[in-house]
């Protein structure tokens, strides 16, 4: 813990549902009691009932002064409920929780493009974010993105996914046949033959670009929680 | 009443726009529609050849924007079809002597005149495009099964689109036999990419060649596969929507049947 040389001992804050108090254990108990005496004093009605929380930060060992302050607030200003902070979970833990329920996709501005209807030749998407499209690509039309590309049906046109250098980025589609395909700086020729029905998705591997079958190795199946992108 | 004016467009050359223009509008006309050609092929005439005409050219479009004529005197009667007209593109000028504002203008006139106006457009998508379509209600576009005309006729419907018509798509030449053997894609595999409303399908026909030089319209051939195909796409934009889009089919002939059963042809 920080100590400043004039950080007052004992600090009141409303929290919730009823006040917060600091106290700083190192000081001595007298200084303490008169200090919390002033604090409820001026609060006058408003102590009554209150539930009040007692922090003494991380110092350990001072569970007679805690009684001691609890006894005092409850028989002298009648507080309701007096008790001691949460129990804080260790770190890693804490996060997992965190991510898993705090839903943090609340607060999270959307960084994708979506978009219906079918993209037809010489039409021309270019957009710095992710792309979702609901609908085919036509030979002929062109899809550059600064993220990921997914396409909900045939995807025939040309695909320039993680534009200008990104080479974490996708290309997922329904049906899988571009007649060329660039992941960052890498680029591949589409396949001579028509592809099946096969959602399929491409990334890069060892510096080239590999297309699997989206249903046998779906590259998001093992992420711990779904995460905003 | 006001007439319609359809644009038959394709983007690509040499699919047929100029006979479906002038079947479709020779078959309108036979359903005792006043109609219209317009070629818009400014610089490279070729309507007036098809049907038969360019001996009896006076005035072209290019006078009839510009002024230099009324609508009547560039229009040239059918001798062969009653209440069928066409108005010829000029061949020494080129697609720029036209404005769109001088399209709109005469494409007005020609509403008040006629029931249906039929403009041939040119290949491309630059200027003689951009002219056909600026005063169209309809647009047909023509494709036939060649992936280099689907991707053009792609990029025509998206322009189209982009002008709020709503194109519908007429599949040229179609060889049903070769769709079988899998050497051509089929009107689905067309349907599929460019999807939009189909108004017909039209079989590869030989007497097309014969009939486009004699100058003799393919509609009045009755045993002409594609001139009945042209025709019943003509009934479908006179108002008969529901008539059924018939399939080409390949027909096996006793031969190839028979030598197929004995095996001497795959």
């Amino acid at each position: 813990m920080i100590h400043f040389e004039n950080a007052a001992p004992v600090k009141i804050k409303g929290v919730g549902g009823g006040l917060w108090i600091s106290l700083d254990p190192s000081r001595p108990e007298d200084v303490l009691i008169t200090e919390v005496d002033k604090i409820f004093t001026k609060l006058k009605h408003l102590a009554v009932n209150a539930n009040v929380v007692i922090d003494m930060g991380d110092a350990r060992g001072h569970d007679d002064l805690f009684a001691l302050v609890k006894s005092r607030l409850i028989e002298k200003f009648e507080v309701g409920r007096v008790t001691s902070p949460p129990k804080k979970q260790s770190a890693p833990t804490q996060r997992i929780r965190q991510r898993d329920l705090s839903r943090g996709w609340d607060q999270h501005r959307s960084d994708v493009l979506m978009l219906r209807g079918r993209v037809r030749s010489g039409q021309k998407i270019d957009t710095k974010k992710h792309v979702v499209i609901f609908g085919d690509v036509n030979p002929g039309a062109e899809i550059l993105a600064g993220g990921d590309i997914i396409v909900l049906g045939r995807l025939a046109g040309k695909v320039h996914a993680g534009s200008p250098a990104d080479e974490t980025a996708i290309v997922f589609a329904l049906a899988f046949d571009p007649t060329s395909i660039k992941i960052g700086t890498i680029t591949a020729a589409g396949s001579e033959e028509r592809s099946h029905a096969t959602p399929e998705f491409a990334c890069v591997k060892k510096g080239s670009i590999l297309v699997q079958d989206y249903m046998t190795t779906n590259p998001f199946r093992k992420m711990p929680w779904p995460e905003p992108v | 009443m006001e007439g319609k004016i359809i644009v038959v467009t394709s983007g690509k050359g040499g699919v047929g726009k100029t006979t479906a223009t002038s079947s479709i509008g020779a078959a309108l006309a036979l359903e005792g529609n006043r109609v219209a050609i317009v070629d818009m092929d400014i610089g490279l005439r070729n309507l007036d050849v098809v049907m038969g005409l360019e001996n009896r050219i006076v005035f072209n479009i290019v006078d009839v924007v510009q002024g230099r004529c009324k609508v009547e005197q560039a229009a040239i009667r059918d001798r062969r079809i009653e209440n069928l007209f066409l108005i010829p593109a000029s061949q020494s000028d080129n697609k720029d002597v036209l404005t769109t504002a001088g399209v709109e203008r005469v494409a007005k006139q020609l509403r008040s005149k006629f029931d249906f106006i039929i403009m041939d457009s040119p290949a491309g998508i630059e200027r003689g495009f951009e002219n056909s379509v600026v005063s169209a209600d309809e647009a047909l576009v023509i494709c036939t099964p060649d992936v280099s005309a689907v991707r053009d006729a792609d990029r025509v419907i998206g322009l189209l689109y982009a002008r709020s018509l709503n194109p519908k798509l007429i599949v040229n030449r179609i060889e049903p036999a070769r769709v079988v053997r899998g050497e051509m894609l089929s009107h689905e595999d067309v349907l599929e990419v460019l999807s939009i409303d189909l108004v017909g399908l039209v079989p590869m026909d030989e007497k097309v060649l014969i009939s486009s030089n004699t100058g003799t319209p393919l509609v009045l051939q009755n045993d002409s596969k594609a001139g009945m195909a042209f025709r019943q796409i003509a009934r479908r934009l006179n108002g008969e929507e529901d008539l059924p889009i018939e399939m080409p089919v390949y027909k096996t002939s006793m031969w190839h049947k028979l030598s197929k059963t004995f095996g001497l042809k795959q």
